[in-house]
Order: C-alpha cells, then structure tokens, then sequence
C-alpha cells in the first residue's frame, strides 16, 4: 500500500541571522550625533527658542503676566509712531559707531605702547585691565559722581585751573550729554581692544620689523604695512563682537542720564526697558527690539564686510 | 592548587551598585521620614527697601513671626526702582514670591493678586476704620480689595526754615508763586539753590504734573478714558509762564535734567537747597546723620495754585500673589503685620503715615515735630494723579514722566510751547486709547 504523505504545514522560524552591528560609519555617525545633541539642544533653549519667541511677542499683546493675543502689526506700528522711537534709532547709531571708533584708536595706541619693552610694562598691562573688571554699576556711578555740576571732580578741577567761571552740567546739557555717556562707556571698555591688539601684536614676528627697518621704513610704515595686517583677523573678531556689545548697551544710559536729558541720550534699550520693565507691556517693548534688528545685523555685516574687504585685499 | 580568584565583571558591579542605592535610598527614607512629617511652610516674601531702619524694623518682625509660628521664611530686599523688573522677571518664570510689598497697582491690574477683601474689612473693624483717603485708594470698584496698605506717605515741601528766617520770610509760602519769591530771595547759588527739585525722566519729576493741575489742568476726563489736556490750554500756558519763571531765575541747580530720585535726597542733605519736595524720608536721615540741620527744617504741605491745593499720597502695601500655596498664611502674615503694638515701634523709625485710626494714637506723632505733616497729609491727601483717575492709563503716562518731558522740550531743547504740548497730546492719547 502506498503510503500518501500529508504535507503539514509547519511554521519554521526565521533562520536567524548574526547579530550585526551598525557599519563602523553608521555608529560614527550616531556617536557625533549623540555628542552634538546637548550643545545642539542648549542652543535651541537658549539661543534659538527665545529669539523667535521674543518676534512672537511682538506680534502679541502680552503684558506681565497676561498670555497675549495675536494683534499683528498693531505694535509695530504703535512703536513706529512714538516720538522717541526715530531719536532713539539715531541715537543708537550715533552711540555705537562713536564709541566703537573712540575703543578702537585709544585701544590701538595703549596696545601699542605696551608692547614695547618700556619699564613696569607687566604692571601697566594688569593696571589696564581694572576699568574693565570693574562692576558696571561701580565705574557709572563713580562717572556721575565725576561729571556732577555741584560737587563733582571734574568742575572742580576745571574751576581750579580758571578753564571755566561756572561748572558745567555735563550730563545735563543736550550739547554735552551724549559724548559724556560714551567717554564713560569708553573709558570701561577699551582695555578690551587694548588687551586683545596687544596679544594680536605679540603673534607678529620680530623679524618682519627688523627686515623692513633695513630697509628704511618709518614706524609709521611699519605700524601701516605690517602690524595693521597682522591684527586683521583679530580687529575683525573684536570689531564684530563689541559692535554687538556696544549697541546693545543699557547700564551707561540708565545710570548716567536715563535716557535725557528730554531724549537726548535715548537709546533703543533704554526705550526697550521703559515699555517692558516700566510699563510691563512685553509686546511693545519686543517690538522695538525686533525693529532694531535689522540695524544690528546692518552694522555687523558692514563690519564684516569692511574688514573681508580689507584682509583680502 | 593555586586558588583561582573569582573575576569581578561588570555585571557583578553593577549588581552591586544597584543594592547599594537602593539600601543608601530607603535608608534616607527612614532617616528623613519623621522631620518631612513636621516641615516648615515656607513663605518667600519680598521686602520694600529704601530707608535702612523702616526696612530693618519690618524684616526683623518678619523673622521674629517666623520663628514663632514655625515657617521657612526667605526676605528678598526689593529697592522700588527694581521691584518691577523683577516681578516681571518673576512672573513670566512662575517663580513668584508669596508677599510682595508694592504699590500693587500694575499687578492687581493684570489679575496677579489674591483677594484680601476679608482682611480689609476685618482690619477695619478691628482697627476703628481706615484713616483719609486709604478705602479709596484700596477699593475697587466693584469692592473687592487686593492690597492692604500699611503706611501712607507723600511728598511735603521740606525747607530751609533758618535761612527763610535769615531773609525776613515766613514760612510756608503760600503759593507756588510765592515759593518762588523765597526761593529766589533765600539762595545763594552756587553754595545753595532755592529749588532741589528734578526736571528729569524719573518718577520723582512728577511733582511738576501735581503743580500743574493746581493751575487748573486735567490729563483725562473724570471716568479716566478720554485725553483732556487740549480742553484745557489757558490752564496749562498759565502753568507754563509760571515755570518759565522758575526756569529763568536760575532756582533750580544744575543739573535737573538728569537727577534721578535721589537727588533732591541728597542735594537738601548736603545743605545745598532752600526746599524740596520729598517725604520725610529726608528728615529720617537728617536725624541720625545731621540732627543741628534737621533742627532748622520746616516740613509743610504743598503750596497752593490759583485753583486749590493739589496734595497727592502715595502709599506702601502688602499683597499676597495669586500663586501662593500658603494663601492663609500669607494672610496671617499680613494681619499680624498690622498690629497697633507693632506698627507703633515701627512708625518711630519708618517714613509712613498712619492708615488706621488706632494707629494715630502713637505717641511718635507727637514726639518728632516733622510727623505733624505726615499726620495732616494722610489725613487730607488724595491718591496719585487726582483729579485724575489714577488707573493704568495714567499710571503708564506716569512712568514716562510726560508732563516733565513737555518741560524739558521746552527748556532743553528748545521748543515752542505749542509743539511740546502738541506732542504731550499726542502721547497721552496713544496711552489712553489703548486703555479706552
């Protein structure tokens, strides 16, 4: 008899396959993504998440503790028409760019004294850097003391030495306010130039110098033709960061003058700090910032571009 | 046989580990379990700072609560120039504190407070009533309450009363004009100076608003909604000449236009004014630090426009914030804090007039002469800004200090008196509206 074999279906299971690892490429790519994600995730946090977040609130109502509704161009347009706004534009032109050349010359000339073998050169190069490690809010109000019509030093001295009959109200005066907020602004922050062209100079080497002294050229050719081109790349860091700074200045305005006298010291922060912390309404105050957005980033990139130009050339 | 020891792999530590976190963990468990039954409440409470002993006298009475009724108190000492700020800051991060001393006007606008009315009423009654105007400046207007105010105070005009004496003036001078006259007559510039008053961009500057509704003017109509300033030129041009006046006599020290709201402090201490405009914070200081010049200080109310007294209070208050998870304690704290023992011992150091009838018993009324205007200005003051509304609209035109910066277009930069006041039209309507 035959026998009939009944095909039975049986379910085998899956031939199992080695255990492979990920290609040596793959877990490469998984441990950079693994170590970037932190960095990447604070940046989000803190960099990028409240950056458009504060363009959100422009867009918004949103005073202290209210959530804020969608109002469109209603801030903007309500900042725009506020008497200080153009002052405050200009103002914040004419603070950043003065004191941003003023840093830069008196920086250049300090680096360049220190950087000559002169007597108690490492004394003077840690004194430099006092004005700059001091608290903001000690070196301001130590400049208000400086520039007070009835007891400061400075209308004292220039009495005493019959340069004037009568003190002069420096932080007062529509003529004289804003060059005393940025003299004091810039007396703060120059050692930052100085200390940062000096490490640049000390990069250059010595025999460029002794080579172009050969050949007969003055100081002001080698300051011109050597030293110049070699701090580019560092002036151009320097220049690009302390624009930013500078702009965005608040404690010399608020401590100094707060914004008078009548505007004539009115800075973007300054309004910013006033329609936010003073008046609590955030949706105004962001839309003054994000307005002067575009002036930051014209400045920087104007920087940038000046100094591309000039280290390419 | 060499005895093979047992490897330790990996997998051994671990198992380790684990036991040994989970034996450290119930451990900590046990230890700590009994002192977790029994924690503390906590209270963060955020103090008003200005003058050293006022604000020492209510921290310390705060500590004293603490450690009486068992809570985990934290004091933050807030200036009032930062306190916004701060509590903005706060706010946003729902990191508030539980008690906040503040005026409280821009938080229980933005429905950020709790509501104390029972307290109010209690205290009322307990108390024998509010003193002046401290309902109206509490109340709401459908009644319900968010602050408690604990002190009054206000600026009084302070002056030189030696000196008046000296150039055959008595004082107080009636009016504003007549403070002028005195001024003019009693300075010696440049050692001193008829008027220590600020022309600048900070609140203190206010003081020129409160002059120039004396001479008749109104900010907005009487619900607080509607720009009237335009209606009422003649008014404000009467005030303008008058502040010309002021301006030309040379009265005011160099300056001004930048002093911010320690200035005046400071110019009157040093013996630098004839009169300022300050509460008696001032004499507070004089009588620790210069007694012999406090002796030959007369402190007064305002003087007077050709249209009445305009005599404002502001005030210190106590509120709790709506996020607090200890509401009956910060209202026990808040209560306690109003004891007429307490306040008494309080009121000899502090610059706060009384808010409670019992309070004006106090012996310290009548001891320290300078607290006789306190008494009077908490008794007949009137709340910021009146005769206007004193609501957010106005309290924002406050904080951009509008009626000093038409001055100041006019005397700093120069412009016509019709183009500066134009512009103060315009800025308190684009305020107002947005509050219409």
């Amino acid at each position: 008899m035959a026998i009939r074999h009944r095909s039975v279906a049986v379910t085998l299971p899956a031939p199992a396959r080695p255990a492979r690892w990920p290609s040596v490429r793959t877990r490469e790519s998984l441990g950079g993504i693994g170590l970037l994600a932190p960095t990447v995730l604070i940046l989000i946090g803190l960099v990028l998440y409240p950056f458009f977040y504060a363009i959100w609130l422009a867009f918004t109502d949103k005073t202290v503790g209210s959530p804020g509704q969608f109002v469109g161009f209603k801030n903007f347009a309500y900042v725009l028409a506020w008497p200080q706004f153009t002052t405050a534009v200009w103002n914040t032109v004419v603070f950043t760019v003065s004191a941003v050349a003023m840093k830069f010359v008196l920086g250049m000339a300090v680096a360049l004294v220190l950087n000559q073998q002169i007597r108690g050169r490492n004394f003077f190069r840690a004194f430099l850097l006092l004005p700059w490690a001091m608290p903001a809010f000690v070196v301001y109000l130590v400049w208000r003391w400086l520039y007070d019509p009835l007891s400061g030093l400075i209308n004292y001295a220039l009495i005493d030495l019959g340069l004037i009959a009568t003190p002069i109200a420096f932080l007062s005066e529509r003529s004289t306010a804003m060059l005393s907020v940025i003299v004091a602004h810039v007396w703060r922050n120059f050692p930052f130039y100085a200390i940062s062209f000096l490490a640049g100079m000390q990069t250059i080497s010595q025999e460029l110098y002794d080579a172009a002294q050969v050949d007969g050229a003055s100081r002001a050719q080698q300051f011109r033709h050597i030293t110049l081109p070699g701090l580019y790349h560092i002036i151009g860091v320097v220049l690009l960061l302390t624009t930013i700074w500078t702009a965005n200045a608040f404690e010399p305005v608020y401590l100094l003058t707060g914004g008078g006298p009548s505007d004539a010291t009115m800075v973007y922060t300054m309004l910013v700090y006033v329609m936010g912390m003073m008046n609590l309404r955030l949706g105004e105050a962001a839309a003054v910032s994000t307005l002067f957005l575009p002036l930051l980033i014209a400045l920087v990139l104007a920087v940038t571009i000046l100094l591309q130009r000039k280290a390419n050339a | 046989m060499a005895r093979t020891a047992k490897r330790h792999t990996r997998r051994d530590f671990l198992k380790e580990s684990a036991a040994l976190a989970v034996g450290a963990g119930a451990a900590s468990t046990l230890s700590f379990a009994a002192p977790a039954v029994a924690q503390r409440p906590k209270l963060n409470y955020w103090c008003y700072q200005f003058l050293k002993e006022s604000d020492d006298a209510r921290a310390n009475f705060a500590r004293e609560w603490a450690q009486k009724n068992n809570v985990d108190l934290h004091i933050t000492m807030v200036p009032l120039k930062e306190f916004l700020p701060k509590i903005t800051a706060a706010i946003e991060a729902k990191a508030t504190p539980d008690i906040v001393e503040s005026n409280a006007v821009e938080l229980r606008a933005r429905g950020q407070l709790l509501d104390v009315t029972d307290l109010y009423k209690k205290l009322e009654k307990t108390y024998g009533g509010w003193v002046g105007n401290a309902p109206k400046i509490m109340l709401e207007p459908d009644g319900r309450v968010h602050h408690i105010m604990y002190g009054f105070q206000g600026f009084m005009l302070i002056s030189r009363d030696d000196l008046l004496d000296k150039a055959g003036l008595k004082p107080p001078p009636p009016t504003w004009a007549d403070l002028l006259v005195y001024a003019k007559k009693t300075q010696q510039p440049p050692r001193t100076f008829g008027l220590g008053i600020p022309l600048s961009n900070q609140t203190d500057a206010q003081v020129w608003e409160d002059m120039m509704k004396s001479y008749g003017a109104r900010l907005a109509d009487d619900k607080g909604k509607r720009v009237v300033l335009a209606d009422h030129k003649p008014q404000v041009w009467e005030f303008l000449d008058f502040f010309a006046e002021v301006w030309k006599a040379g009265v005011l020290p160099p300056g001004v236009t930048t002093w911010d709201n320690t200035m005046n402090n400071s110019t009157y201490q040093a013996g630098k004014a004839v009169f300022v405009l300050n509460p008696i914070t001032i004499s507070l200081w004089l009588e620790t630090n210069n007694p012999e010049l406090l002796a030959k200080t007369g402190h007064y109310t305002y003087p007077r426009g050709p249209k009445g007294l305009i005599q404002p209070v502001t005030f210190g208050s106590r509120s709790i914030m709506k996020y607090t998870k200890v509401a009956e304690l910060a209202k026990q704290f808040l209560w306690d804090s109003m004891e007429p023992g307490k306040m008494d011992r309080e009121s000899g150091v502090s610059q706060w007039g009384p808010v409670l009838k019992d309070y004006l018993k106090f012996e310290v009324w009548k001891k320290k002469p300078f607290m006789k205007g306190l008494i009077e200005m908490s008794q007949r003051g009137e709340p910021q800004g009146w005769p206007d509304v004193f609501n957010d609209a106005w309290r924002e035109q406050f904080t951009n200090t509008t009626i000093s910066r038409m001055l100041q277009r006019i005397v700093v930069d120069n412009w016509t008196r019709d183009k500066a006041f134009a512009e103060t039209v315009d800025v308190l309507t684009k305020i107002y509206s947005k509050y219409a």
